[in-house]
């Protein structure tokens, strides 16, 4: 009977440490915020920190092989991929944490909410990175979306966060519900909701196809609109523009990341049997989410909006990546051994570009928190005029980004699109990849603007010269990694080859 | 009558295109929360069909975690809108524009 309620999971608490850390911590500094009075509201900041160290190390222990390891009744499937997201996550975290708690400062106004809430949704994205069943993807994203609803629409007193974090929650419940939908369908067909009898229910085509395409189908549109691809894109360009900058870096990166987790992971499991329907859909929507991206972020005056735009045209050569791994060509029976290789590496390139992309955003958005004044985020692009004279360092970082988002040698941007763009070449699909080149092509034109406005104009009163000097240096570190790994990308790509390798169902 | 599989998604089809459709023509951030709600009844309705169909109870392990997940973003969708009606009392979302540009 114990055995019943209590499942054995004493011999998966290694696997399981970095999940209880996360989770306990959060509770931890909730309780501190609450009962602790003689701690100062920016200590919940180092505990938070604390938090995500400790959670990082306990990756370490690990008992068994380097392969997936299915826990708690094969709810989850940790493996190395659970484990390159989660440090996504948790450096993501880290360095939230520390620009948040630089504009609080800066602000004079705390948001001790903020330390836990961050924390429940890294929790989210790292059951949702490491999910192998429906319910732990449900659960993972709705842990995650209900966490950032409040990150977004949480500053008291300030409706434009109200309004972004209530339009955000609306169009995301709607969303969850066509997702839920789709999972309910899927179930169904599979006659369970892990993701093991769905693959055999594919592979025995049993049950009723149909089924299983109007669920897969329903599942993309949710996933779709968690990273943002269009036509699901319509609450980014408000939300990134309304949340307070380190929250909007946050969401661009780790969120949207963990949405790739989960999209990946999901089409790899779908793409045996349902290449024909997926494939011709998927490449229309990551040639469309591209281009409009591009395309309007031209006309932005915004900074935050351009890059809400920007990351919409990030996610198309994103969706690039899960076209390859999907395309008909990959993983068929055909060419077998050739197309799984495609698949590996159009795979490990998506990996490579998550992780690249999230360093570039981040610094990006590190500069924008830091730069602005009291009460008002620098927001609009003309008055970055002369940054480069008042605060060099902070310009030369956010340089750097805007260099390595437009794909520019040497920064990691560059690497990260050779990548992707030559495993879409090597799957036979050069139409797409001229595309895509075209579009990174445009993208240089509004990504430059920015750095012309800060290089080569003069300073006006009401230009932008805040200087908090921690979340530079933060921001000047990730800038410093973006050129480090621009220039020596190998090591990290073939890693995120072996850790593809091994998602296996 | 018998009532099979297939009542029962034609039932949650309806209401799941109900609020569906309540969701795009309404513009009352109450209403359109419950539309929402209604949609995840209709789903619920279709996991307890299937659940019974395949005689799995995995189906019923999911509505109960959907009615806890749904209730706390009723929750959190609430004390937003309490934060957004002191401010500028209305819940019309068309009134909701200070995101425009």
């Amino acid at each position: 009977m114990n055995g019943f309620l209590v499942p054995a999971i004493g011999d998966q608490l290694d696997v399981l440490l970095p999940y209880l850390v996360v989770a306990g911590g959060g509770l931890l500094v909730m309780l501190v915020d609450a009962f602790v009075r003689t701690m100062r509201k920016d200590h919940l900041s180092l505990l938070t920190l604390a938090v995500l160290l400790l959670a990082a190390l306990s990756q370490l222990v690990r008992g068994g092989g380097g392969g997936e390891r299915e826990i708690l009744s094969g709810m989850m499937a940790v493996g190395d991929y659970a484990r390159f997201f989660n440090y996504l996550f948790i450096g993501c975290g880290v360095l939230t944490t520390v620009f948040a708690t630089s504009t609080f400062d800066r602000d004079e106004h705390y948001r001790p909410e903020f330390y836990p809430l961050l924390l429940f949704s890294i929790l989210g994205m790292m059951v949702l990175a490491a999910a192998s069943d429906l319910l732990t993807v449900f659960l993972g994203i709705e842990t995650m979306s209900l966490a950032v609803y409040v990150l977004v629409g949480g500053v008291r007193g300030d409706t434009r966060s109200s309004e972004a974090g209530f339009k955000y929650l609306l169009l995301g419940g709607f969303a969850s519900a066509f997702l839920l939908m789709g999972m309910a369908l899927l179930y169904g067909f599979a006659g369970g909701t892990a993701f093991s009898d769905i693959s055999r229910a594919l592979a025995q085509n049993s049950g009723d196809m149909s089924l299983a395409l109007l669920g897969g189908g329903l599942v993309l549109v949710g996933f779709g609109f968690k990273v943002a691809l269009v036509p699901f894109h319509m609450w980014t360009p408000d939300v990134y523009d309304g949340a307070p900058a380190y929250v909007t870096g946050f969401m661009a990166t780790a969120v949207k990341a963990a949405g790739f987790a989960i999209l990946l992971r999901f089409a790899w499991l779908m793409q045996p049997q349902l290449a024909f329907a997926w494939y011709p859909v998927l490449t229309v929507l990551a040639v469309l989410t591209m281009s409009v991206g591009n395309l309007v972020a031209l006309a932005q005056s915004s900074l935050k909006r351009l890059l809400a735009w920007s990351s919409i045209a990030h996610a198309g050569y994103l969706m690039l990546g899960v076209v390859t791994l999907i395309s008909p060509g990959t993983g068929g029976s055909a060419q077998m051994v050739l197309g799984r290789e495609v698949g590996e590496s159009a795979g490990s390139a998506l990996l490579f570009y998550l992780l690249a992309y999230s360093l570039m955003n981040l610094a990006a958005f590190g500069v924008i928190g830091a730069v602005g004044s009291k009460g008002r985020e620098a927001d609009d692009i003309e008055r970055y005029a002369g940054l480069s004279r008042r605060r060099p360092v902070a310009a030369a970082v956010l340089a750097i980004a805007m260099l390595s988002l437009a794909g520019i040698p040497p920064m990691v941007g560059f690497m990260s699109k050779f990548y992707l763009f030559s495993a879409v070449v090597r799957a036979g699909l050069v139409p797409l990849a001229v595309i895509g080149v075209i579009n990174s092509l445009v993208s240089v034109y509004y990504y430059l603007r920015v750095i012309v406005v800060m290089y080569m104009k003069q300073p006006e009163a009401d230009s932008y010269e805040g200087g908090e000097p921690v979340a530079i240096g933060a921001a000047a570190l990730l800038a410093a990694l973006v050129l480090l790994l621009g220039v020596m990308p190998d090591s990290l790509h073939r890693a995120a080859l072996i850790i593809f390798r091994q998602i296996t169902f | 009558m018998v009532l099979t599989l297939n009542h029962f998604l034609a039932l949650a089809a309806v209401v799941f295109v109900t609020g569906m459709a309540g969701f795009v023509v309404r513009r009352n951030a109450i209403v359109m929360l419950m539309c929402i709600e209604l949609m995840l009844s209709a789903v619920n309705i279709v996991f307890a069909a299937f659940a019974r169909h395949h005689g799995d109870a995995g189906g019923h392990v999911f509505v109960l975690m959907n009615f806890a997940v749904a209730a706390a973003e009723a929750a959190i969708g609430l004390a937003i809108l309490v934060e957004i009606y002191r401010r500028r009392r209305t819940v019309d979302v068309d009134e909701l524009k200070s995101l425009m540009e």
